[in-house]
């Protein structure tokens, strides 16, 4: 609705013409030109809308194939927060980062504004109408010929994919090729073959024993969100949890998750599963053969194998990425089998039934010969960039500049709609019909949120419009749009029955045909390292690089952002004489990539690994020219289900010339006995260890009040900080006005946290945080700057390398032992943000009162009363109060976050902070006072658990309790009192709001931790 | 030679010991007065402090309109070049007082001389201060918010913040130490009066002096109001350094939380200060002629106080490390650790060497008479103290509590462009000052020379 108002926005001449035009229209409807530019989305709202008032819709997220359910909160016709459907089986409420990254791809200021088509060698505007021609004439050409033209979409697990063959079939063309770079083909076929569903369910909490052979079942491979509440809920089972053992060469955030590390040879995991099936009884194969492929001792691989034999239940998962991950994929179905597993830890019953439709390189290769042979006519491509995410070797984008016809229905400007004749940009997911198959009988419907914001069209639509300017197709389409078929399909009546819950029951059928089979490659490459390289956490296969939340978001594990960077271990970087921010060259047989090094303790010596997602040339202002594309040194390998391999051997690795420092949003990757991510073990756990007290030497012993471990402090205000005081005015719980009488508290179980950080991206979306690391955002490093830019620091994360980074709530890793190198190390995530203590070291140095303690808990900050003497981060202990150097905010400014249409995602609810004022975590305050003055228009008391701050909604862990802790009703008014639960800095009287309970690890039975319980609280606490 | 003995007059010394090329009171308005003629050195010394001052008012308006962002502050090192600079002057400023004021109670004689040099310095640098914490915050444009002044919203600041203690302590030490200056320079005004001929600078001469007669209750007056002043300023020393410090000592941080802040920077503040006073007295007893005023005795009584603040400040660094120590606090230990030894060793040790080490060389008597070894070594204490702030400041918020924020610093263009535009404002006043008004305290120095209508060799040796 809204069109771009051009680079400086609403002129007030246009203002004024367009209130006049809307005067006009209101006394002489239809007198109105079309060119009036619609400043609001509606003038006449529609019925049941308040403005100011959000109304919320279900739809299905399409980020990725798990098809969460989704709720769009819209506000005056703008969605501004994606969260999950509490009722939907697959997320159950909580949605991950990318999901929520959904709005920044609505709102992407590089979307195509309208079709294009090129002209001259470039590609230029043009009308829908031009557009649609263009593209019926040359289907008309090729038509006949199955041959003659080829679709590649990109993975839609919907009806969709029926209706698309349909029209392709209608022109004698042949099925479309879904294609997914990201997908586990190998386990889908693996699992289709064992299980009969290509993604069952994973049942962590009712194992005893989780053993991934590199799984990354918590950095997005397969269903994200689903798989990490399954593990979380597992792992909050507290001793009675699972044990899990992550196998592989590097140490993913799955394996830092873990209890133990096999750092085993890429290549080596076949003969460890081989193993594993023997321990299980099946014909696998010895110990000894394992540690010879593996580079993992005997000793230790026995130990693995006595575990397996003796734990029941047990679940091993593979995700192995190598040319034979389809053997070893196999094998873990064996072993399932054979230790009993299936229909209890391995439930095929209650599959996800998003996976199993999207075929790999494997597929794309028959695409590239038909383009080399000259065969291919017309090719369409949407919903997918195979010009960048297939790798270099395999020569995709050659081979489709020889092309005739090549169209993208793509919504941004990427490699592959870049080397198109014609762009028919489709409506992004949040403005389109369609449906998705969720789990096994239930399907995801999904609706437009809101009208469209440029001049897009829905794929599907397209193809209906083209099809009717066919004679002989146009009785095919009879409907008036896409929308009609979704109608139709599941009939008016029963569609708006269901929208409001999100979902029919039912079962889509005509989908994508079962995975293919093609030989295997092998491992190879010469050098001395081999090379790992894997999906990135947030960004994925390079999908989500252009959403400044996810390249602002660290990747969990390294914690590096806006940058790509090559693994390598401090012993070998040492050897190297490699320091952090060297470039390393990895080269191997396909290309070289050139990138920082960063030190990890979670990779094997003779390792050395790349992320993908980054290395775009084109793919939007935020995405562009940052990193290097891992895709680059693979060849053209894949697996026998035709996935890319993404280990595919060996690399050559050189220290390089130059230096970056790592765009990281980490200090010190270690706690220095500080006790800030605290854990025990199960024996403590068990022995009652807990109770043991987190003391300084020379600190005074404190205590806690009863029920709320957290006062407030009664000297938040003025004279009352006598503590002899009676009189606490409004800060006294039985005031009148009662405004004292709730604690609002927070609880965070590291037992549950996985480090995913769905809940850092939460906080961005709820409460307007600027990302800061686009190269435009940095400072000046002179006086004196030119149009081009020189002047600035436009290195990328330039605010960030200065430690500029906004993140009001952020997570810590810490690292625990594994300071000679071993890979015996435990990991500690630690969420934090403000944590509005009772006592707030804050509160009494500002000068102006902009930060003072609201009588119910709450560590209030006022923007507008803020000038910005920072004295308040000076004093907080924890270091959670951001200031705005830049005015991020500000439209007119370089550093301006919200290039329209972002802009449209900010929450009206939430305050766009100014240049020059501190910000921090409100707890989400203004979620707090619209509970509150809800409760009050209904004349009611809050109930318990009402609402919820949007990290702890977000998160897929469940790890984060909100509410108030004064009232025993409420969860974490409960939660509090869990003997786990510690303050961070204890010692230092800040009574805070915020409770975390220890971190439970689970080591191995007869190993040195889980048998001396004292021994090992030591460097779990601290040196305390 | 009862008249001496007087118990009214404000500074008894021996003029024969303190001045004995200085032989008769129009030697002495003669020889200052001739002071006060503008030169090409003085005029390119003026040129160059305000193209200073301009380049540092340039680099703050470029900062207002793109952000604090532009300085090199790296969260959480919230604080940096402007913080520093802002102690760094007001310590300064505290030298001035201490001279003018305590050593005045105390009839130190060595003071009269150079008093007067390090009372304008104590107000310029207090003006100079007093810039730095508008263009440290984020919106400059706000400051009078942190002023208790009635409002219709009826908010007042925030009374339990150090900051609004800086305000009053800033306030007050200004106008106290302008009016003390101002008080001193009466009589003089009046003796540039007399010589001035020019008729419209006469005329506000007159006016500055407030019509002085120099009749005995006017010298009566004055020189109540002057002990009453420099009573008055006397605790002023003390208080407004001890409330910057607070600034510090306040906060949780570990370095900062500190009992021993006070004292600490009381005695900072005055060693830097006298380091400034050699800075500045030693070119201007050179280049105005006046070795036989400010005499190597003054300088060698002063270099003593020098070595003595030295040492005050170089024990209060060590109880600090001590206290780190014996607290058991581990924040605190790994703090003097990571300041000494770890990522500020450089800074840590331009401190130490410079306020502690280099010191030390006073106890020689040679150099404490040789002007060119205290020239050499003030520039060192300058130097010194500005980075004792800066280990104070950025060491600690760069390695606080929270090792996931531990940090780095690194000034940028804009805050080098205003620190060096703090001093071209700074010697901008300076300046102009010394050519505006006598540089040395024409009455005082001639309580210290003996009266012409006495007999010829009828002063000193009586007291």
């Amino acid at each position: 609705m809204t069109q771009n108002t051009g680079p400086s926005g609403v002129k007030r001449r246009q203002f004024l013409k367009v209130l006049g035009a809307a005067g006009a229209a209101t006394t002489a409807v239809g007198c109105t030109n079309e060119q009036v530019e619609k400043l609001i989305p509606y003038l006449n709202s529609p019925d049941q809308t308040v403005p100011g008032v959000s109304t919320y819709y279900t739809t299905s997220c399409r980020e990725c194939a798990a098809a969460c359910g989704i709720i769009a909160e819209v506000r005056d016709g703008r969605a501004v927060k994606l969260e999950g459907n509490p009722d939907h089986p697959v997320n159950k409420g909580a949605l991950c980062a990318k999901g929520q990254s959904g709005l920044q791809g609505l709102y992407n200021p590089d979307r195509y504004r309208g079709p294009m088509i090129r002209e001259g060698g470039k590609l230029v505007p043009t009308t829908w109408d031009k557009a649609i021609d263009t593209l019926v004439q040359k289907l008309g050409e090729s038509r006949g010929a199955a041959a003659n033209a080829a679709f590649i979409n990109g993975p839609d697990s919907g009806s969709f994919a029926g209706y698309l063959d349909g029209w392709l079939g209608g022109y004698g063309f042949g099925s479309h090729l879904q294609y997914d770079p990201g997908a586990d083909l190998a386990v889908e076929a693996a699992n289709l073959a064992g299980y009969g569903v290509a993604m069952p369910k994973l049942d962590f909490a009712s194992a005893k024993l989780v053993i991934s052979i590199g799984a990354d079942y918590l950095d997005g491979w397969g269903a994200s969100v689903p798989q990490q509440m399954a593990f979380a809920d597992a792992r909050a089972k507290l001793a009675d949890g699972p044990r899990v053992i992550y196998i592989g060469a590097r140490r993913s955030l799955t394996g830092l998750n873990a209890d133990t590390w096999i750092a085993c040879q890429p290549g080596g995991e076949e003969a460890i599963a081989r193993a594993l099936l023997s321990a299980v009884g099946g014909n696998g194969g010895t110990v000894a053969a394992a540690a010879q492929a593996s580079g993992v001792t005997e000793a230790t691989l026995q130990g693995i194998v006595d575990e397996l034999r003796g734990t029941k239940p047990s679940l091993v998962v593979s995700g192995v990425s190598t040319p034979g991950a389809g053997v070893i994929a196999g094998l873990c179905v064996d072993i399932n089998k054979a230790a009993g597993n299936v229909g209890v830890t391995v439930k095929p019953g209650e599959a996800l039934t998003g996976f199993g439709t999207s075929v790999g390189v494997g597929a794309m290769q028959g695409i590239i010969e038909r383009a080399n042979a000259g065969t291919l006519k017309l090719l369409m491509v949407r919903g997918v960039n195979p010009a960048y995410d297939t790798p270099k070797a395999m020569g995709f984008a050659a081979a489709m500049a020889k092309v005739p016809f090549k169209v993208s229905f793509s919504s941004y400007p990427d490699e592959t709609s870049e080397l198109c004749d014609l762009v028919l940009p489709d409506d992004h997911a949040l403005e389109s019909w369609g449906d998705v198959q969720a789990t096994p009988g239930t399907i995801g419907l999904q609706q437009p949120v809101m009208d469209r914001i440029f001049d897009t069209r829905a794929s599907a639509d397209v193809m209906m419009m083209a099809a009717r300017k066919d004679a002989t197709l146009a009785a095919r389409y009879p409907q008036k749009s896409y929308r009609d078929v979704v109608v139709a399909r599941y009939g008016s009546a029963a569609l708006t029955a269901a929208l409001p819950k999100g979902m029919v029951s039912g079962n889509i059928t005509g989908r994508a045909a079962a995975p293919m089979s093609v030989p295997a490659g092998a491992m190879g490459g010469d050098g001395e390292f081999f090379l790992v390289t894997y999906p990135h956490a947030t960004l994925g296969m390079g999908e989500g690089a252009n959403k400044p939340w996810l390249q602002e978001l660290p990747d969990p594990v390294s914690k590096i952002v806006w940058q790509s960077w090559v693994e390598i271990h401090p012993a070998t970087a040492k050897r190297l004489g490699v320091a952090a921010g060297d470039h390393l060259t990895v080269t191997t047989a396909s290309g070289a990539v050139t990138a920082p090094a960063y030190i990890y303790l979670g990779i094997r010596p003779d390792t050395v690994a790349v992320a993908h997602g980054q290395g775009h040339t084109r793919y939007g202002r935020y995405a562009e020219n940052l990193g290097v594309n891992a895709l680059d040194v693979l060849g053209a390998t894949w697996n026998a289900a035709g996935g890319l391999a993404l280990t595919q051997g060996k690399a050559r690795v050189a220290k390089a010339a130059e230096h970056s420092q790592l765009v990281t949003l980490e200090g010190s990757a270690r706690q220095h006995g500080r006790g800030i991510g605290q854990a025990l073990t199960v024996a403590e756990l068990v022995s009652g260890a807990t109770t043991e007290h987190h003391e300084l030497p020379g600190d005074a012993s404190h205590e806690f009040l009863p029920g709320l471990r957290s006062p407030v402090a009664n000297d938040a205000q003025g004279d009352l900080g006598d503590p002899t005081s009676k009189d606490k005015g409004m800060y006294d719980p039985n005031h009148w006005s009662g405004m004292a009488k709730r604690r609002w508290a927070m609880t965070i179980d590291l037992a549950r946290c996985t480090g995913c950080s769905a809940c850092v991206t939460a906080c961005y979306a709820e409460n307007n945080i600027p990302t800061v690391g686009a190269r435009w955002q940095g400072r000046s490093l002179r006086p004196f700057h030119t149009a081009d830019g020189a002047g600035w620091d436009t290195r990328p994360g330039a605010n960030i390398l200065k430690g500029r980074e906004m993140a009001w709530l952020r997570i810590e890793r810490y690292f625990e032992g594994g300071e000679d190198g071993s890979s015996e190390f435990d990991t500690r995530f630690v969420p934090m943000m403000c944590q509005h203590c009772g006592n707030a070291p804050c509160e009494p140095v500002c000068p102006v009162y902009a930060t003072y303690h609201a009588p119910d808990g709450l560590n209030v900050q006022v923007y507008n009363r803020c000038v910005g003497t920072r004295y308040c981060s000076n004093g907080c202990p924890y270091k959670v109060r951001y200031f705005n150097w830049h005015g991020y905010g500000e439209k007119e400014r370089r550093q301006y976050a919200f290039p329209e249409p972002l802009h449209l995602q900010l929450n009206p609810d939430v305050t766009v902070r100014g240049k020059g004022v501190m910000e921090k975590c409100t707890f989400c305050v203004q979620r707090v006072r619209e509970a509150e003055n809800l409760a009050k228009l209904e004349n009611r008391e809050l109930q318990p658990d009402e609402f919820t701050t949007a990290c702890a909604q977000a998160c897929p862990s469940r790890a984060i309790v909100f509410g108030d802790a004064a009232d025993p009703n409420w969860s974490v008014a409960k939660m509090v009192e869990n003997s786990r639960g510690y303050h961070v800095f204890e010692e230092l009287n800040t009574f805070t709001a915020v409770v975390y309970l220890k971190k439970v690890n689970h080591p191995a039975a007869g190993s040195a931790a889980a048998a001396v319980p004292a021994a090992a609280a030591a460097p779990a606490q601290g040196a305390h | 030679m009862a008249t001496f003995a007087e118990p009214m007059r404000p500074n008894i010394a021996s003029a024969d010991v303190q001045l004995p090329a200085v032989k008769d009171y129009e030697q002495v308005d003669r020889e200052i007065s001739a002071t006060l003629k503008p030169t090409k050195g003085w005029g390119a010394a003026l040129a160059l402090s305000i193209a200073m001052f301009l380049m540092g008012a340039a680099a703050w308006t470029y900062q207002i309109y793109w952000g604090l962002g532009n300085a090199g502050y790296n969260p959480p090192v919230m604080w940096g070049v402007y913080i520093i600079t802002f102690v760094f002057w007001v310590g300064i400023g505290h030298a001035g007082t201490l001279i003018s004021a305590i050593l005045f109670l105390f009839r130190a004689g060595f003071r009269t001389t150079i008093y007067r040099c390090a009372e304008a310095m104590t107000v310029f640098a207090v003006m100079t201060a007093g810039l730095f914490p508008i263009i440290h915050i984020g919106r400059p444009w706000k400051f009078f918010w942190l002023v208790p002044y009635p409002n219709w919203r009826l908010l007042w600041p925030n009374f339990k913040s150090p900051l609004v203690w800086d305000v009053f302590a800033i306030s007050t030490y200004l106008t106290v130490s302008a009016t003390f200056l101002y008080v001193g320079l009466i009589p003089d005004i009046a003796v540039l009066r007399d010589r001035e001929t020019n008729p419209l600078r006469k005329r506000l001469l007159a006016v500055m002096s407030l019509g002085w007669r120099n009749s005995e209750p006017e010298w009566r007056h004055f020189t109540r109001m002057y002990l009453f002043l420099a009573a008055f300023s006397t605790p002023l020393v003390l208080s407004v350094h001890s409330v910057v410090s607070f600034d510090f000592a306040m906060a949780l941080t570990p370095g900062w939380h500190a009992t021993i802040f006070p004292p600490y920077f009381v005695a900072g503040a005055i060693f830097s200060g006298i380091g400034m006073v050699f800075t500045i007295i030693i070119p201007i007893r050179k280049f105005f002629r006046l070795e036989h005023y400010v005499t190597i005795n003054h300088l060698d009584a002063a270099a003593k106080l020098c070595l003595f603040t030295s040492m005050v400040v170089g024990c209060a660094y060590l109880i600090e490390f001590w206290v780190a120590w014996y607290s058991g606090n581990m924040y605190e230990q790994d703090y003097f650790w990571n300041r000494v030894f770890g990522q500020w060793w450089w800074a840590a040790w331009i401190m130490l060497t410079c306020n502690m080490i280099f010191p030390l060389s006073l106890f020689s008597q040679k150099l404490r008479r040789n002007p060119t070894w205290l020239f050499i070594l003030s520039i060192f204490i300058n130097l010194g103290m500005w980075y004792e702030r800066f280990v104070i400041i950025v060491p600690s918020l760069s390695h606080e509590f929270e090792p996931w924020q531990w940090s780095s610093y690194l000034p940028s263009w804009v805050d080098v462009s205003i620190l060096v535009g703090s001093f071209g404002w700074f010697f901008m006043w300076f300046l102009l000052f010394i050519k505006q008004l006598p540089v040395v305290a024409i009455a005082e120095v001639k309580e210290i020379v003996a009266p012409k209508m006495k007999r010829a060799h009828g002063h000193g040796g009586h007291h």
